[in-house]
């Protein structure tokens, strides 16, 4: 170790030496020194001094840098990465802040009572001692549950037919589910109200989830389809060499392959669907109370509950708001947790059969 | 034993193959898969049919006039006239923002991703970036209204005093406030996209030829000309498809929208930092408590645009996707 | 087909002929594989001889838009005529894969006895069935201890024999191997070879390979398959597997036996 340390690291090849770390560092540091100086001086606003001067000097010093190590090529490549990195830091910066505004604001709102008690007797002004969300924590859940019983079987049937059948209309199955993955939440709530116009049904749990299940299909079907997909064509052939139909294959053979990449479907299906607004503001009363009868009356959802309290615009209610935006996030979170497990698991067992090879 | 030599006989008759399923067994499980395969078609025909036929009656009364006038009285008792154009154009004008910013962070994300992180690195922003794309759009409508909107404002307002000249970035009126503007909503949306577009160019990126590259880096390339000569021209089309979705996911965004914008049908054609603006999707969600039955039937018909729209450019986004993954595989 | 006693068949291919879609890939094959002789089919790449040995058990009908004239008769009975299941089919006619394909998800007894839970049918003793079977591919001796373990526990040639185990606890009457060892090292490829030997004393067996000193070692007859550009395979020779590597009749299929090409 200490000998790698004192030996001095001789590459002919490469051109980093002190000369040419020397103008690295400085292109580093004198941007940001210089746009805190200008802008100390002439008493900028801190976002103008960033946007206006440090970013197109830090610009200008990478692309300085670039060129004095490698000439005209360096110069574009480092203003390249330079941009790059410019543009992701913006994205990281977006979504950090989400998350640690949601993080922040929604734990000062946190406490047992919050998770657990409903919302009887609160009203916008009620102090947050008060009443909670566990109420809609049980509607959100309930009306996903609904929801996935009817979406999940039917989106795995879809992903079967996309990978087993020989059928010729595959490919536009394919792009119309695609399709239908984009489709507005606020169009499948208007189109499940059309039905109950028609057929006469009142607003319930149980419309609510009908609404939403249009939006989880699709997201079922298209990874169900990938992960079937990752089972080599193989195993299906030696099961049929053995005299299996069809079905047998699947069931006994492809689907145990495929386990932790349905059930990684299931999972993605319930995080597109466990935030989704616009259709239960659409198809659901919404309720105070807990109520877990999905056939009849209002229920409360954690959406809907977020909804209804940052449209009254006091700041105990944006609380309630901030703590029901974080218990959203937390069941994201687990859900994506949980996919990720699963996938790394598969991946596992995909490596162990390449290696047997 | 020595056999013919293969001399092919002129129209040998060919068998008929049994390629169908065979068993019980098989034809139950073949025809509940297709069953299930077909409910896509009739999943969108149905939709098709109940927006249509809810929104006939508005339609009918209201004529073309219904996508470009711009009036929206719809009182009880009182002849409505439903006009949506304002808010169709509020609906291209943030799609529009949205993509502007969104299409650089998210291409550039997905470059760091593929060709600048190292792989354990780009696992992590990998999964990031799947997590943004499942952040609630009410929580993102949150988030806007109390913590992006005052920073946006002050941006606006920089812009509006700086560059106030240009028409884009004018105000008028007194006073302004330099919220729920367009300019928010856009950010808002381009928030919402970024996840998408990211990660189809990351798929297409990633799915990049690596000999390719490395032969034009052995060549003396650098990441500019790799970029610029190899990259871009072959998964352009892949960049475009996951542009068109996002473009899908923005015309279809509802609530955060509905939290950072001043819905309005006084038409505001370019001047994105006033407090004026559209959004059909927010619009129908805004209007929807207190519509009359008769106004009911008006948010079907702009509930049908927006089906229609979404419906059109996601198929192309995923004929152009499909085809340029395949390609560059 | 009516014939359940386990014993070797003899197989023909008669006037076979195969299409892709428009394009045909092979041309009016004639073979005969007679009861417990080991046929090796060679050939250059792409000229058909893994195909035809797909339309030799059914599998061939599996791949969209195959075509197919000709019959391959089992003992007499034509197998593709309409009354007879390719079920029935690959009962009776096992076939090995290229790369070992164990199934996963099962342990190795699962494995072995997965083509009788697949093909519906029942057992009176599983556990004679299973250690039968992993004898006869000679690998008993090697996982008699672990039978509850994962198949993929077990090395590439462990699996591929395994592989074949599982064919032989169906009971079949022919065995069809695609160049059952071109993904293993030599010394699971000698194992197995001599597994192929001892296989043909109970059964018929016809097996594809690259290998022409395989195709030395285990057959007892060989047919060369060569296909022209553009044009599609055919036998070229086909006969006692001393007399087509020793005194070829075809000089193409000199050259090939002697390294001249493919």
């Amino acid at each position: 170790m200490s000998q790698t340390l004192s030996r001095p690291k001789v590459q002919p090849w490469s051109q980093s030496s002190v000369a040419s770390v020397r103008p690295l560092i400085l292109a580093s540091v004198l941007p940001a020194v210089f746009a805190a100086l200008v802008g100390l001086l002439a008493n900028l606003d801190f976002s103008v001094a960033l946007l206006v001067i440090f970013v197109p000097l830090q610009a200008l010093a990478a692309g300085f840098v670039g060129f004095k190590t490698y000439g005209k090529r360096g110069l574009k490549d480092a203003v390249l990465i330079f941009v790059t990195i410019f543009f992701s830091m913006m994205v990281m910066v977006l979504l950090t802040s989400v998350l640690v505004s949601v993080a922040v604001a929604g734990f000062s709102a946190m406490s047992p009572q919050f998770l657990s008690q409903n919302n009887v007797y609160v009203s916008p002004t009620t102090s947050l001692e008060y009443g909670g969300v566990g109420h809609a924590i049980l509607g959100t859940l309930l009306i996903v549950i609904l929801t996935t019983i009817a979406a999940v079987p039917l989106g795995i049937a879809m992903a079967v037919f996309l990978t087993q059948s020989n059928a010729k209309h595959k490919g536009i199955v394919r792009t119309v589910t695609q399709a239908l993955s984009g489709l507005p939440s606020v169009v499948s709530g208007l189109f499940i109200l059309a039905i109950m116009g028609f057929v006469g049904i009142e607003r319930s749990g149980l419309t609510g989830a009908l609404a939403l299940f249009p939006l989880m299909l699709p997201t079922v079907a298209r990874v169900a389809e990938e992960s079937l997909r990752l089972v080599p064509s193989d195993l299906r052939l030696a099961a049929l060499a053995l005299g299996a139909p069809n079905y047998k294959a699947f069931f006994q053979v492809i689907l145990p392959a495929a386990k932790s990449g349905i059930i990684t479907a299931l999972l993605l299906g319930l995080a597109r669907i466990i935030g989704e607004t616009a259709p239960l503001i659409l198809t659901i009363n919404a309720n105070n109370s807990t109520n877990l009868n999905p056939f009849a009356e209002g229920i409360a959802t954690l959406p809907t509950y977020i909804y209804g309290f940052l449209s009254s615009g006091y700041s105990t209610s944006q609380a309630r708001a901030w703590g029901a935006a974080l218990v959203l996030l937390l069941l994201v979170a687990l859900l994506f947790g949980a996919a990720r497990i699963m996938t790394r698991q598969k991946s596992l067992k995909t490596k162990s059969t390449k290696k047997a090879k | 034993m020595e056999s013919e030599l293969a001399n092919p006989k002129a129209n040998q008759a060919r068998r008929k193959l049994n390629v169908g399923p065979r068993s019980r067994g098989d034809r139950v499980f073949f025809g509940i898969t297709s069953l299930a395969a077909n409910f896509a078609f009739v999943l969108v025909a149905l939709i098709l049919v109940f927006l249509m036929v809810s929104a006939w009656p508005a339609l009918q009364s209201q004529g073309l006039a219904f996508i470009y006038g711009s009036t929206w009285v719809a009182d009880e008792g009182a002849e409505p006239i439903m006009q949506l154009g304002p808010m169709i154009w509020g609906s291209i004008q943030i799609a529009f923002i949205g993509i502007l910013l969104g299409t650089p962070m998210a291409v550039a994300t997905a470059y760091l991703i593929v060709f600048m992180l190292p792989s354990r690195a780009a696992k992590v922003a990998t999964t990031v970036v799947d997590l943004m794309a499942a952040l609630p759009s009410v929580v993102i409508g949150l988030w806007g209204l109390i913590v992006f909107t005052p920073v946006a404002a002050h941006w606006a307002q920089i812009l509006n005093q700086t560059l106030g000249w240009f028409p884009v970035f004018a105000i008028e009126g007194e006073q302004p406030t330099y919220v729920d503007s367009p300019f928010i909503a856009g950010w808002i949306v381009a928030v919402m996209i970024v996840p998408i577009i990211t990660s189809v160019t990351r798929e297409i990126f990633s799915q990049m030829d690596s000999g390719l590259i490395n032969g034009a880096l052995a060549l003396g390339a650098g990441r500019w000309a790799v970029l610029s000569r190899v990259i871009l021209p072959t998964s352009r089309g892949g960049i475009l498809g996951g542009v068109l979705l996002g473009l899908g996911r923005a015309i279809g965004e509802t609530v955060a929208i509905l939290y950072v914008l001043q819905l309005s049908f006084d038409i505001n054609w370019y001047q994105i930092l006033e407090p004026r603006g559209g959004a059909v999707a927010s619009f129908i969600l805004a209007r929807f408590g207190e519509a009359t039955p008769l106004e009911f039937q008006g948010l079907m018909a702009a509930g049908l645009v927006i089906f229609v729209v979404t419906l059109i450019v996601n198929t192309i986004a995923s004929l152009i996707v499909n085809r340029s993954t395949r390609r560059v595989k | 087909m009516t014939n359940s006693t386990p014993s070797a068949s003899t197989l023909s291919a008669e006037d076979i002929s195969v299409w892709f879609g428009e394009r045909q890939v092979l041309s009016n094959v004639n073979l005969v594989f007679p009861a417990n002789q080991v046929t090796a089919l060679i050939g250059p790449s792409g000229c058909g001889k893994s195909t035809f040995l797909r339309t030799l058990n059914r599998m061939h009908e599996l791949i969209p838009g195959a075509g197919l004239a000709g019959s391959v008769l089992l003992d007499g009975v034509d197998i593709y005529a309409p009354e007879v299941s390719p079920v029935d089919v690959r009962i009776n006619i096992g076939m090995v894969f290229q790369k070992p394909n164990p199934f996963p998800t099962m342990s190795i007894r699962e494995n072995i006895l997965s083509g009788l839970k697949l093909s519906g049918r029942k057992t009176a003793n599983a556990d004679e069935l299973v250690e039968t079977s992993l004898r006869r591919a000679s690998i008993w001796n090697e996982v008699k201890d672990r039978l509850n373990d994962q198949a993929l526990s077990l090395s590439g040639g462990q699996q591929q024999r395994l592989c074949i185990a599982r064919s032989l606890a169906m009971d079949p009457k022919v065995l069809l191997m695609d160049e059952p060892c071109s993904a293993l090292d030599p010394g699971s490829t000698r194992r197995i070879e001599e597994t192929i030997e001892e296989l043909s004393e109970s059964m018929t067996v016809v097996i594809v390979t690259h290998n022409m000193q395989q195709a030395q070692r285990v057959s007892h007859q060989t047919a060369f398959f060569l296909a022209d550009e553009n044009t599609p395979g055919g036998v070229v020779e086909f006969g006692s597997t001393e007399q087509v590597f020793n005194t070829p009749v075809d000089p193409r299929t000199n050259d090939y036996v002697n390294g001249h090409f493919g």
